[in-house]
């Protein structure tokens, strides 16, 4: 009994310990953004001693934040309303239908998928500028489907696996086509999965930062991950507005993964105990 | 007669089944080609693009001409194509073993039956849901010499009472872009391995209790055989993202302090901002060799797995 008491307590020191070094950066991002700037470096401390929002006046007047988090939020959305659409079509292609070259396809996406941006940022680079879409939103979208098409396709083949054929055969029977049976009784009941699949894909256009490096060159152009780049890329490093424009860009994202984390995990149980 | 009724009635009877396997075919190629058509336009194109670039004296603006292994020459006698793969091979060894101890140390306590683990895991996910320009941003304002968080930490605690510019030397600059790789990168490995310790039946646990096996014995015969897929399958992803990561690198320290923290994607990156773009594809290219390695080690794993 004692030795199951010390065990415990044990156990939460690590936890509390881990807990601490994964809340710490957090707080250190937090509080900076709303520190003045003589709290952060003349008489640098732990606690902020006077609480200011200057920061993000001066990132969202002076930097035009706002517009790069709308690019943002514009390219992500586009990327992934574009992949999912198409990659539920291939998923469920995959996931139903035994044709000779499944196998193959199977293979070449999940190569795809695995194909780095360190690999193809070069090519990219010269592609885009030859199809003259070098510099805009439009080229950054078609090129994040890189990623996102390959990844939402893995993804949705094995949740679609999971959903009972039975009812798909039901509905045909009743006179649906089979492309009728995907959009009236797959995809609704496949919602969870769709969402989950939307937020990682929505996450991975939100996060990338090299491909909008090498495309885009104008400020009006700039997502949030590249207007934050050319913040510490000045001369002086405003550690201020740098963080207030890091919570601004981590809020969304945060917010989206704890909202969706139980209905995440709820989607992907349902999906095992149906499969 | 019926020698030519026999074939119509035949015909007659196949040409419906026959025309449904090919329209069943066609819908099912139908509904990949979309995906199929992007992907060899947008990833499978500039694939073989890169490869042929490397082969190039191509820069900025003109196309060049063929030049053999003239850029690969080039890459090995220079000292920072050395520095590249020591440092990029040094950041995925050590952040790999870092991120397995860490996650499985704290999926192995989560995994308990304790008051508030719900709480504990969305915490040690946090890293995970935060973008990773993010926490490289932060990273840096925390290991600035004047204002940064931990040297500011290390007067509070008493550790330490001088300053040290973790980025700007030599010596700390590599440990601190893996610790930060690390505190990003842990989270999946936790996810994916207390997911793991969740399928093994506790039963099995009791079964060893009986036989007096000892807390190792037990992780040895139960635990270990249990994660042991997860584990291969999340090594091999995550040296496969890690090697190929450019915040880390880029925000933190762009390399330095004079290539010490160099890697591959960061100085490719450079060679492409020089206009060189056959050198800089030629580094990407030669990344290669060891990148196809895991990732058909990566595509065997998931494909064995997946028939399961």
């Amino acid at each position: 009994m004692r030795r199951r008491l010390i065990g415990r307590a044990a156990t939460y020191a690590a936890l509390l310990f881990a807990a601490a070094l994964i809340v710490f950066p957090v707080y250190w991002m937090a509080t900076t953004s709303l520190k003045i700037p003589r709290d952060i470096l003349r008489t640098p401390s732990l606690w902020p001693h006077s609480i200011t929002w200057n920061n993000y006046a001066i990132l969202v007047a002076d930097k035009g934040f706002l517009v790069a988090i709308r690019n943002s939020f514009v390219v992500s959305a586009t990327v992934t309303l574009i992949s999912v659409a198409i990659s539920s079509l291939a998923a469920y292609s995959l996931a139903r239908f035994p044709t000779r070259f499944r196998g193959t396809i199977g293979r070449l996406i999940l190569f795809a998928y695995l194909t780095p941006t360190s690999l193809l940022f070069i090519p990219l680079s010269i592609i885009m500028a030859q199809l003259r879409l070098s510099d805009s939103l439009v080229g950054l979208v078609l090129v994040y489907l890189t990623f996102s098409l390959p990844l939402s396709t893995w993804l949705l083949r094995s949740y679609f696996r999971s959903v009972p054929r039975e009812l798909e055969e039901q509905g045909t029977i009743d006179g649906l086509t089979r492309l009728g049976a995907l959009l009236r009784i797959v995809l609704p009941l496949s919602a969870p999965g769709l969402a989950a699949v939307s937020i990682f894909t929505f996450t991975g256009a939100w996060n990338e930062l090299l491909l909008a490096l090498v495309l885009i060159t104008s400020p009006g152009a700039r997502t949030a991950p590249l207007a934050l780049n050319f913040l510490i890329s000045s001369d002086t490093l405003p550690w201020g507005p740098l963080m207030a424009g890091a919570v601004l860009s981590s809020v969304p994202l945060v917010l989206l993964y704890f909202v969706a984390q139980g209905f995440m995990v709820q989607g992907i149980t349902a999906g095992s105990v149906k499969g | 007669m019926s020698a030519t009724a026999h074939p119509t009635v035949t015909v007659h009877r196949r040409r419906p089944r026959l025309s449904a396997t090919v329209q069943h075919a066609l819908f099912a190629y139908g509904l990949v080609l979309p995906t199929v058509l992007l992907l060899l336009g947008l990833v499978g194109y500039p694939f073989l693009y890169a490869i042929v670039i490397a082969f190039t004296n191509r820069v900025v603006g003109n196309a060049g001409h063929f030049v053999g292994l003239a850029n690969f020459r080039y890459l090995v006698q220079s000292p920072n194509f050395w520095a590249s793969a020591r440092n990029t091979i040094t950041i995925v060894v050590s952040s790999d073993i870092l991120k397995l101890g860490i996650g499985l140390g704290l999926a192995l306590l989560v995994n308990q039956k304790l008051p508030g683990r719900g709480l504990f895991r969305s915490i040690l996910m946090l890293p995970w849901a935060m973008p990773a320009f993010v926490v490289f941003l932060i990273w840096r304002v925390i290991y600035a010499p004047i204002g940064g968080g931990l040297n500011l930490l290390l007067h509070a605690t008493g550790l330490y009472a001088g300053t040290v510019d973790f980025l700007g030397e030599r010596a700390t600059a590599m440990p601190s872009v893996i610790a930060a790789t690390v505190w990003r990168g842990f989270p999946f490995w936790f996810v994916s391995l207390l997911a793991a310790l969740q399928t093994i039946p506790a039963e099995r646990y009791e079964a060893a209790l009986v036989d007096g096996a000892n807390a190792w014995q037990r992780f040895r015969a139960v635990t270990f055989p249990g994660i042991r897929q997860v584990v291969v399958i999340t090594t091999l992803l995550s040296s496969i993202w890690t090697a190929n990561a450019f915040e880390n690198v880029w925000l933190l320290t762009q390399g330095g302090p004079s290539d010490s923290t160099m890697v591959f994607p960061v100085l490719a990156y450079f060679g492409m901002q020089t206009m060189q773009l056959g050198q800089a594809a030629a580094v990407s290219v030669a990344m290669l060799p060891a990148l196809a390695l895991l990732v058909f080690a990566a595509t065997a794993v998931a494909e064995r797995g997946g028939e399961d």
